[in-house]
């Protein structure tokens, strides 16, 4: 009997594997188009995004963000170009089903469903075996620390309460492929913190593609990203890759009254530090530039020779950052 | 997972928000109510006719009523409907001319509702749009047909207490009566939801489906009046004639007529569906 049990409830999970295609990228977009009447939000954008990989939309306001996301959930159909989640396209809802989990921004949750059956419902809807939907149900509220708000009606939640449940219906059933429209909007900074430690405690255990606004949050989380303005993509690629952070690091330096700061500092003795490549001052900012040959010296050995001249030399120092920041990078490029 | 199984769980859902919603509860009770406030009325005046006919016997008014019959359902139908208990045959009529209003004001927020708050968006990655449509369909006909039964009920029980009918005349005639009163909304329910699904404001939405019955009545009065048959087709209470007939072939045109509306309505609703952009 129990023999009989176990082999029907692991029927659907048999079932989903058997739709496994055999693929590389988690996510293969090539040179997908929106256009809404003459307003063309997304123009060409490819993108190749590898498994486990927790990945970063971004970009200003109008910059194709949501748009892109959209066609990736599927909601939108792209008007030119291909989109593969799983080697599967987006609509193909079957094939995906449980292996695609999906935080829309500004959806709102069924206001007259209690959370519990919402999520139910939703289990269900992916096939999740009969048995298992509780426990999973209850896992994810757990993940969430939102256990006692089983009989909460999704109306009655707080916008901080919405946007966890919404991330719990995204992280049922151990999707492999996750995609978060911007999870922390509009959350107080605690709330937001928590999203981001739920986002990071599923790093690893499934692909993460997150579109934010929030650049800080997104340089902590994303190991790759994509950084688009007006539709297009300006720059992808790794985290150090983008904000540079594998080829130079930044030096803030606080200047002594009466000392001119290009006589304070020894910039002919940082030159002179292996592999470096150029050293810049900039007066106004403060800020000590050092560029060096990524493939020959690693970032933090190049910090390590240059505090070691600059407190030689007694130069205060007020901040050390590798690369430029993203933040720096995305007002470069947009 | 199949479309099926999919359906299923839309369904039970959209029964379940249906019947737990304040609109749900609301328009339930004043279908509930108005068909006991109707019954009664109708019972009132069915004593009140029998009171003004007190010479003439029990044959003599059911021939009075089979020609009456007779007259809009054609000899043979007439007669076949005139050992019906006459308040549940009246009652027929009155729920398939109120039916539609029913039906848009119970449907109109289905989809349009979801599309509006985007709540659609959770469901959309986990079923074929389609079957989310079909299930937006065929939850908003299983509670239009849940509140006829429960409306039949109560109008069974009435006649039955006030000695109009019996309870075999009851069942058999009642259960025939409400069961033709489903092809029809399945008609009416495809038509609302096809034309609901189109708009992202529930108000609009609602708006539009009146207009869309009102327009569909309309041809079928103009139909009538100018003697183009054709046109009375487009209306689906015009098939209960046949629904109503005791010949299969008769019954099968009205069946088919309507489940054919129910069909091609929802199948292109489900189309443009599938394509559009949520």
């Amino acid at each position: 009997m129990a023999e009989g049990e176990q082999v029907e409830s692991d029927a659907p999970v048999e079932e989903r594997k058997t739709k496994k295609k055999p693929v590389e990228a988690a996510v293969r977009i090539k040179g997908i188009v929106k256009r809404f009447g003459i307003k063309t939000a997304v123009d060409g954008i490819s993108l190749t995004i590898q498994q486990g990989h927790v990945y970063g939309l971004i970009g200003p306001n109008g910059a194709g963000k949501t748009t892109t996301f959209s066609m990736l959930a599927g909601y939108l159909t792209p008007n030119e170009g291909t989109i593969e989640v799983l080697g599967f396209a987006p609509k193909q809802v079957d094939e995906l089903r449980g292996r695609l989990g999906v935080l829309p921004q500004d959806a709102l949750l069924p206001s007259g469903d209690k959370v519990g059956e919402f999520l139910v419902h939703m289990a269900r809807l992916q096939n999740i075996p009969k048995d298992k939907v509780l426990p999973e149900v209850r896992k994810v509220l757990e993940e969430i620390d939102g256990k006692d708000w089983w009989d909460l009606r999704c109306g009655s939640l707080s916008h901080g309460m919405a946007k966890r449940v919404a991330l719990a219906q995204a992280l049922l059933g151990e999707p492999d492929v996750v995609l978060l429209d911007e999870p922390t909007a509009g959350l107080d900074p605690k709330v937001a913190y928590e999203v981001r430690q739920i986002i990071k405690a599923r790093r690893g255990q499934c692909t993460i593609v997150i579109s934010s606004h929030n650049l800080h949050e997104l340089e902590e989380i994303c190991n790759a990203a994509a950084i688009l303005d007006r539709g297009r993509v300006v720059a992808s690629g790794s985290m150090a890759e983008l904000t540079a952070s594998s080829h130079e690091v930044h030096i803030k330096v606080a200047p002594t009254a009466g000392v001119s700061l290009a006589n304070q500092i020894p910039l002919q003795a940082l030159r002179e530090i292996p592999h470096v490549k150029r050293v810049e001052l900039d007066g106004e900012t403060h800020e000590l530039g050092v560029y060096f040959e990524r493939r020959e010296i690693d970032a933090e050995t190049v910090i390590g020779h240059v505090l070691w001249i600059l407190l030689n030399a007694r130069v205060r120092i007020s901040g050390v950052s590798k690369g430029r920041g993203l933040e720096q990078r995305v007002m470069d490029l947009t | 997972m199949n479309p099926l199984a999919e359906v299923g769980l839309i369904v039970g859902r959209e029964l379940r928000k249906n019947f737990r919603s304040i609109k749900g509860l609301i328009l339930c009770a004043l279908a509930l109510l108005g068909g006991f406030g109707t019954t009664m009325l109708l019972l009132w005046v069915e004593k009140m006719k029998r009171q003004s006919a007190a010479d003439l016997s029990l044959d003599q008014l059911h021939a009075i009523r089979e020609a009456g019959l007779s007259k809009v359902y054609g000899e043979e139908q007439g007669k076949y409907l005139a050992d019906a208990p006459e308040v549940l045959l009246l009652m027929l009529l009155i729920t398939i001319w109120v039916g539609p209003l029913f039906i848009a004001l119970m449907g109109f927020d289905g989809i349009s509702g979801e599309l509006q708050h985007r709540s659609v968006r959770y469901w959309t990655v986990r079923t074929r749009r389609a079957s989310f449509y079909v299930g937006k369909f065929v939850g908003s006909w299983a509670v239009v047909s849940t509140v006829t039964f429960a409306l039949n009920l109560v109008v069974w029980i009435a006649t039955m207490a006030r000695g109009e009918a019996t309870l075999a005349s009851c069942v058999s005639w009642g259960l025939r009566f409400w069961l033709v009163s489903l092809p029809i909304g399945a008609a009416w329910c495809g038509i609302a939801t096809l034309v609901a699904s189109q708009f992202r404001t529930p108000m609009l939405s609602l708006l539009v489906t009146f207009a869309a019955f009102f327009v569909i009545w309309l041809v079928y009065v103009i139909g009538g009046v100018t003697g183009r048959a054709w046109m009375m087709h487009i209306y689906p209470n015009y098939y209960d004639v046949y629904l109503l007939s005791p010949k299969l072939d008769q019954f099968a045109k009205g069946l088919g007529a309507c489940l054919g509306f129910a069909g091609a309505t929802t199948a292109l609703g489900a189309y443009v569906f599938t394509r559009r952009d949520l």
